[in-house]
Parts: C-alpha cells; sequence; structure tokens
C-alpha cells in the first residue's frame, strides 16, 4: 500500500510524463495543461487596507475569472475540482492578496484583465465589438420575427381575397351524434 | 479476424463507391438493373462495415497491441467492458462506429423503402452511400483504426479513467445514433429535391427517421450531462463547452423540424423551410462533429487534434454547395399554396416556436464561434462561458418554455375570443397562482421566478389537455380513469406523446432554474475536524471529517476521504469521494489522477462531496456543494425520450377515417 506522500509523488511524475508524450499519444477527454500560462497579478495595498470582502464574494470573483491553464473553468472550480492544476492555485493566491489589499470585486477583475487581456474573463466584456456577441442573437430573432410577421400578414391576405369554398359534407352517425354532444353541452354550460 | 477486419474496410470502400455511382446514375437514367445493383452493393457495404467492426472488436478483446488504436484505448488489465467500449473512444474508431452506425441506418432505410418512395430510392441510396463512403476513405486514406506500430509494446496506455464510467459506456453511441439518424432525412431531402418531388412524400418518409435521431439525441445529451455532472467533478452538468453545444445544435434545429413538419402535413406549407431544416440539422451534426475533431475551437471533450477535421471541413463545404443549388434552382417547385387565417392559430404558435427554436441554435452557434470571429476582427483572445450563454439564451428560453404552454391551446386555422378565454383561464390561473406563491415564500432571482411560474403555466395546459382528454373518453366510452388516460395515449400518439415530452421539458426547466440556489463551500479539514453551514432549504448541515485513506485496487491508487454528515442534528450516510491514478499491467502510470465524486442523492438536493487536493499530508482541500433539484435533470430528460418513444412508436392498424374527417383529410386539412 503506498503512503499519501508516495501516491501524490507518483502523480506529480505521471503529469510531468503525460507531459511530455507526443501529440498523438496524448489521452481524449483532456486538455493540454499551460503550466507556464500562469502570470502574477499584484498590486499594493491599499493605505489601512483590510479585507475587503467575505469569502462567498471573494469564491464570486474567482467565477468571473477564467483560469488559464487552458481548461473551460472559472478559477474557483478549477482549484477546487482538478487536482493537478498549478496555475488556479496561483491564481487564486493573487485573488487573495488583492482582496486583503483591500480591492473591490470589479478592481481585481480589472487588474487580471490588465495582466492577461479579455480572455480571462469568463464572458467578453460589453465594450465595443463584444456589443456584437451580445446584441446578435437578438438581432437575428428579431429579423425573423419580421420575415414571420412579413409572411403570415401575407398568407392571410392571400386568405381574405379568396375565401375557401365551402363544401357541405354528410358527417357520419358516429360524428353527428358527437357534434350534438358537444352543442348540448354548450346550451348546458 | 483482424486482417479480415482491415481488409474489409478497403472493400466496403470500393463497394460504397459502387453503390454511389450506380444509384445515382439508375436514378438518373431510369436503369432498374443499376438502382438494383446499387441497392445490392448497399446491404455489401452493410455488411463489410460489420467485418471491419468485427475486426477491430477482436483485436480489442484480445489486446492484440501491435494495433497502434489498442495500445493507445486499452491496456491489459482494462475491465472487459470499457475494452469494447474502448471501440468508440478514440477517433479513429469511433470514425469506425459512426460508419458502422451510418451504413446500418442506410441498408434499413433501403430495405425498408424496397416497396416504397422508389422515384427517391435511388438518390436516397446515392446520398447515404456517398456519405458512408466519406467515413470509409477518412479511414483508409486518413486516420485507420487498424493502423500498425513498428513494435509491439507490452502492454497499452489504457482507457482515459474519465471515460471509465457506465455513462460514458453508453452516452457517446447514443450521441451517434442521433448524429448519423440525421443523415437519412437529409438524405431523402436531396432525393426529393434532384426529383422535384417536393409534396409530402418524402416528409412522410423521414418524419420517423427525424423522431430517432431526436429520441437518441435527448437520450445522448441527459447521458452526457449525468457523466459530467457524475464524474468530472466541477459540480454542475453543463457548462456551455463547445462540444456539448455541438451536440444540442441538430437537436434544437431538430425539434423545430417535428413541429413545423406538422404544418406542411395539415397545410401543404413551409416546404422551403423544412428542407432547410432538414438540411440544416444534417450539417450542424456534421458541424459538431468537425468542431470535435479538428481542435479548431478548445474543448474538454476534443478528440485530439488531426487531420480528420480538414475532412469534415470539407464535407460541410459539400454538402452546403450541393444544397444550396439544388435549393436555388428548384425555388419554383418549392412554392406552397400557403394561407394563413389568423396570426392567432396552432400553425402561427408553430411558426412562432420555430422562430425560437432556430433563434436559440443560432445564438448557441454565435456565442460558440464568436471567439474565432472576434480574434479574426480584432486580434485578441476572448472566452466566452456560461455567463454569455446564460445572459442571452435563458431570455429566449423562457419565452420558448412559455410557447410550449400557449400552442396546445390554440386551435387550428383561427382562435375566436372565447375560444381563447375557455382555454387559457385555468392555465394561466396556475401560473398566476404558481408565482403568488413563490414571491409569498419570499424567493427574488428573477429567471427563476419567471422559469416557476411559467413552468405553472406550462404544468396547467398539459393538465387540462390530458384532464379534457380523458373527460371526454369516460364521456363516451364510460372508462375508468387509468384506461381512459392509457387509451387517450395509446391513440393519439403524436398528440399526448408530445405531451409527455412538454411534461419533460417544464420539469427540466424547473431543475435548470434550482441552480439559482446552489451553494458551494469550500473548506479544509484534518481528520476529526467539521464544517457547519446552511443549505438552500434552510437545514442546518455538519460535516465531520473522517479524515484521509489510501488503497490500490485492480488498475488504481486511490486517496479519499470520509465525511459524515448530520442535518439539523440527525445523522446522514456517509459521503465519500477519490483520487484515483489508474495504473497499467506493467504498474506504470496512466494519465492524470481522476475524480470521483461523493454525492447524496435526492430529490429536493444533492450534497455534492469533491476532493480537490491534500496540503501537508494530512490535511484534505474539500468543495462541499448544495446542488438544489438536480435529479429532476435526469428524470426531465427521460420523460423527454419516453414521450419520444410514445409519438414514434407504429400505430398498427389505425381506423381509416370516414365521413367529414376523410373528406379533410383528402383536402389535406386533417
Amino acid at each position: 500500500m503506498l503512503s499519501r506522500r508516495e501516491f501524490f509523488g507518483v502523480a506529480a511524475i505521471s503529469l510531468v510524463q503525460a507531459q511530455q508524450k507526443p501529440d498523438g499519444a496524448r489521452p481524449t477527454m483532456v486538455m493540454p495543461m499551460h503550466d507556464d500560462a500562469y502570470k502574477p497579478v499584484t498590486l499594493p495595498a491599499k493605505p489601512g487596507a483590510t479585507a475587503s470582502m467575505t469569502d462567498e464574494a471573494r469564491d464570486a470573483v474567482e467565477h468571473r475569472i477564467h483560469c488559464q491553464c487552458g481548461c473551460t473553468l472559472d478559477v474557483y472550480t478549477c482549484r477546487t475540482t482538478d487536482f493537478t492544476c498549478p496555475v488556479s492555485p496561483a491564481m487564486h493566491k493573487d485573488v487573495m492578496q488583492l482582496v486583503a489589499g483591500g480591492y473591490s470585486a470589479d478592481e481585481i477583475v480589472r487588474a487580471f484583465q490588465g495582466v492577461y487581456g479579455d480572455k480571462v474573463l469568463m464572458a467578453p466584456p460589453r465594450v465595443g465589438f463584444n456589443w456584437a456577441g451580445y446584441l446578435t442573437p437578438f438581432a437575428a430573432l428579431g429579423v425573423g420575427a419580421v420575415v414571420v410577421a412579413t409572411l403570415i400578414s401575407r398568407w392571410r391576405r392571400v386568405v381574405v381575397d379568396e375565401p375557401a369554398p365551402v363544401v357541405a359534407v354528410p358527417g357520419t352517425p358516429d360524428e353527428m351524434r358527437r357534434l350534438e354532444d358537444a352543442i348540448r353541452r354548450d346550451d348546458q354550460s | 479476424v483482424i486482417l479480415v477486419g482491415e481488409l474489409s474496410l478497403w472493400v466496403a470502400l470500393l463497394v460504397a463507391a459502387w453503390a454511389t455511382i450506380t444509384s445515382f446514375a439508375g436514378g438518373a437514367l431510369r436503369r432498374t438493373d443499376l438502382v438494383a445493383s446499387g441497392e445490392r452493393a448497399i446491404y455489401a457495404t452493410w455488411a463489410f462495415v460489420v467485418l471491419a467492426s468485427a475486426g477491430l472488436w477482436t483485436a480489442l478483446i484480445t489486446h492484440d497491441f501491435s494495433l497502434r488504436y489498442v495500445a493507445s484505448f486499452t491496456s491489459a488489465n482494462l475491465p472487459f467492458v470499457y475494452t469494447l467500449t474502448a471501440f468508440w473512444a478514440g477517433q479513429a474508431g469511433s470514425m469506425l462506429f459512426w460508419c458502422l452506425i451510418l451504413s446500418t441506418y442506410t441498408a434499413i432505410a433501403v430495405f425498408t423503402n424496397r416497396h416504397q418512395n422508389r422515384v427517391l430510392m435511388p438518390y436516397v441510396a446515392g446520398t447515404l452511400g456517398a456519405i458512408t463512403l466519406f467515413f470509409l476513405a477518412t479511414m483508409c486514406f486518413g486516420q485507420s483504426p487498424f493502423e500498425r506500430l513498428d513494435w509491439i509494446p507490452a502492454d497499452g496506455r489504457g482507457l482515459n479513467p474519465q471515460l471509465q464510467n457506465p455513462g460514458m459506456a453508453i452516452h457517446p453511441p447514443n450521441l451517434y445514433l442521433g448524429y448519423v439518424a440525421t443523415a437519412v432525412p437529409f438524405a431523402f431531402a436531396i432525393a426529393a429535391l434532384i426529383t422535384r418531388r417536393l409534396d409530402g412524400e418524402w416528409l412522410a418518409a423521414v418524419r420517423r427517421w427525424s423522431l430517432v435521431s431526436w429520441f437518441f439525441l435527448t437520450v445522448g445529451i441527459t447521458l452526457g450531462m449525468w457523466w459530467a455532472y457524475v464524474e468530472l467533478g466541477w459540480g454542475g452538468y453543463w457548462a456551455w463547452d463547445p462540444v456539448e453545444n455541438a451536440s444540442l445544435l441538430p437537436w434544437l434545429t431538430g425539434t423545430a423540424f417535428l413541429h413545423s413538419i406538422m404544418i406542411q402535413e395539415k397545410r401543404g406549407m413551409l416546404r422551403k423551410w423544412n428542407v432547410t431544416l432538414v438540411v440544416t440539422t444534417f450539417l450542424l451534426a456534421i458541424l459538431g462533429t468537425f468542431i470535435t475533431r479538428s481542435g479548431v475551437i478548445s474543448s474538454v471533450h476534443s478528440f485530439a487534434q488531426s487531420p480528420v477535421g480538414n475532412w469534415f471541413a470539407a464535407l460541410l463545404g459539400i454538402c452546403v454547395a450541393v444544397t444550396a443549388y439544388l435549393v436555388a434552382t428548384r425555388l419554383k417547385d418549392l412554392e406552397a399554396n400557403a394561407e394563413l387565417e389568423s396570426m392567432v392559430s396552432r400553425e402561427a404558435a408553430f411558426l412562432y416556436n420555430n422562430l425560437l427554436l432556430v433563434g436559440i441554435a443560432f445564438s448557441v452557434l454565435w456565442g460558440t464561434l464568436f471567439p474565432i470571429l472576434s480574434e479574426a476582427v480584432r486580434g485578441s483572445k476572448i472566452t466566452v462561458g456560461p455567463p454569455f450563454f446564460n445572459a442571452v439564451n435563458v431570455p429566449l428560453g423562457l419565452l420558448l418554455l412559455g410557447l410550449t404552454g400557449v400552442g396546445p391551446l390554440i386551435a387550428w386555422r383561427r382562435a375566436s375570443v372565447a375560444n381563447l378565454q375557455r382555454q387559457f383561464a385555468v392555465p394561466v390561473f396556475g401560473g398566476v397562482a404558481t408565482l403568488a406563491l413563490l414571491l409569498a415564500s419570499g424567493m427574488r432571482q428573477p429567471s427563476a421566478v419567471a422559469a416557476y411560474a411559467l413552468a405553472g403555466f406550462v404544468a396547467t395546459t398539459i393538465l387540462q389537455e390530458f384532464y379534457k382528454g380523458i373527460g371526454a373518453r369516460r364521456r363516451m366510452h364510460g372508462e375508468s380513469i387509468p384506461i381512459a388516460f392509457v387509451r387517450l395515449v395509446a391513440r393519439n400518439r403524436r398528440r399526448y406523446g408530445g405531451y409527455i415530452v412538454h411534461a419533460g421539458v417544464v420539469i427540466l426547466f424547473c431543475a435548470f432554474a434550482g441552480l439559482a440556489f446552489k451553494r458551494e463551500n469550500d473548506v479544509t479539514l484534518k481528520a476529526g475536524e467539521s464544517f457547519q453551514t446552511t443549505d438552500p432549504y434552510g437545514h442546518q448541515w455538519r460535516f465531520v471529517s473522517e479524515g484521509l485513506s489510501v488503497d490500490t485496487k485492480l488498475n488504481r491508487r486511490i486517496i479519499a476521504i470520509g465525511l459524515k454528515p448530520t442535518r439539523d442534528g440527525k445523522p446522514m450516510p456517509l459521503i465519500e469521494s477519490e483520487k484515483r491514478q489508474y495504473f497499467d499491467s506493467q504498474n506504470q502510470d496512466t494519465f492524470e489522477p481522476a475524480t470521483v465524486v461523493g454525492i447524496q442523492e435526492g430529490l429536493r438536493q444533492d450534497v455534492y462531496v469533491v476532493l480537490a487536493g491534500v496540503v501537508n499530508d494530512d490535511t484534505a482541500e474539500v468543495r462541499i456543494t448544495f446542488n438544489p433539484l438536480v435529479w429532476w435533470v435526469w428524470y426531465g430528460g427521460m420523460i423527454m425520450a419516453i414521450g419520444g418513444l410514445i409519438v414514434m412508436w407504429p400505430q398498427a392498424g389505425r381506423r381509416k377515417e370516414s365521413g367529414y374527417a376523410a373528406v379533410m383529410e383528402t383536402a389535406g386539412v386533417r
């Protein structure tokens, strides 16, 4: 049986080996880990700074920041999920230091954005070209709605212009009985 | 058998080429001998693909590590069931699996249409043969599952631990069954366009295939969500990952088609739109495959980057070009006598439903591709994650949910004010009462409140429909409620099966809205230490750590933590979470450590525990999450699938309509 220390030693070695394998031998379903993707995000503490937020609020900030290890998760989720990710714990430490330095949630996110660029945000900021991202689906839906409305009004005009011929069709006894039942029910209600 | 399998792949390639050429030629030249030859070649292609598949399965079972594929995805100590499922674990094997399903579907389509749709069938067989040919070519000239190594390793690398999960054993086959089934309606659409027979004939032939596709995609997506939830350990089931999105796209357009097909069946309208939807659904399935296999978009689910992605890009391009040409040259044939009496009618409701479903599909596709577009335009990378997709899709999803309740209440052709009042009174009351209850109970999250209120409205609509139907049967036939329910559904499978699907949708939305109340705790615990917190329902929980333990089993080393929880002081079952390091038969480690999540399941909420790390050898970093209503996602998915099954189940011996109904049927106004 392995000790915990041996287990983690083996895990670390296997991780390094996985990194060294040629591309063709990469396991499926696992993203390539970008160990060198971490960049320090540091700011001097504000004068007389105290921790600016609760743990819950700090976690919420980390949910807004994209881990740079190559996964698709945010920092909080990655660091509390991925056993082997070296990037999200480092980014978490930076968040902790900024919190201790008295920075607000938006200031912390902006600091990360300044170092990594927009890709560090879980969603593109609502500025400039990114508005195209947010608005295009609704614009497309609006265009679709106009097209549908136009088509319906055109089809309705056809109906108004050409009333459908009235055809007298004898009903079956069963249909006549159901019809009479329905009329009787309507009369009673 | 392995050699036979490898040779079969090449023979299948040649036979599929023959099937394609003779089928198209037979159709164009009206030569029945060529058409018959093409159909026989379709059956032969299927047989050779089965042989090739048997060859790969044999190689996997016998651990023939001289094959690169076997060495890459299995090891001698891999459990037997996962040795079998390794067939579709990698790129080349999954291509063969896709080909196996496609050739089987093709053979079934040709066989079941041997006495019908004879004008269309040469082109259907030709199109499906061409697609099969494409897949065989990717294996013969791209990545072959039978590629041999220069040397024979003592053992293989094993299967990724994340794939060693029952959900993963059955989730990919279901998705493939769904994806591939979109090819048959596509082939019929191409055949209808080529032959200019664009009336209802081809639609009748493809409806069941579209339902098959929809059913398997529904099951596959639900299983995929379940697998992600229990296996990946990040605490959710849907991350708007590009590969997840890729499976959702054909489902959305396929759902739109299953609604719009009713308008063409009943009113002869929407010919162009239905052709477009069928083609789009297939193209989105191919696009999804391209995304998964090209490496063009980052995803946790992607296969390793390979040149096969370029093949799919080419297939996509060819399909778009051919379809665009055919539609453009047949616009006149696609004209229909479109008439719509009112904007407030069932037909109009279906149009709004289609608009929303396609709108959501577009927004998902747009969000998936936006990082590429943004990088091309601005030169810098961005991340488009869940906050983006939620911001765009939640409002659209809520609109769609509302429409799910509105559609069944509106009459065909034209709804009168009296009809609307009578139909809407109870469901609107149901929605308003739900809203009042939620607000009175203090719920304030806008999207969750809206989702539950709309769910109340739609659920009441469905109940009202069943109540009326059952009531009518009881009055007419004097049946008991259970008998009336069963017969109502059995004799009106499309309608009431559809309502059951809607019920599943309502449950799904309620479960999705539960995420708004998720609570996460990130804690560090030594043996004997405890952590207290409150769940979303206000219950007090205390978790006591039983400490870390280390163990070795079959093909893995395990480090685990046990948490002893109490709820409001009452002891609850132990929750354990593990990290596993897998190794092969040579005791060599394979892959990265994998997570095994500890889940205490419940109808109201799951307690979800993940061992996230270990500090100083004796302290566990644990994430404890309360996930409300998650199990309703699986139930909702299952109910949807059951509804779909009811809708597509063959209805034998249906009574022929007579009298008024028969006349209206003949006039196309059923």
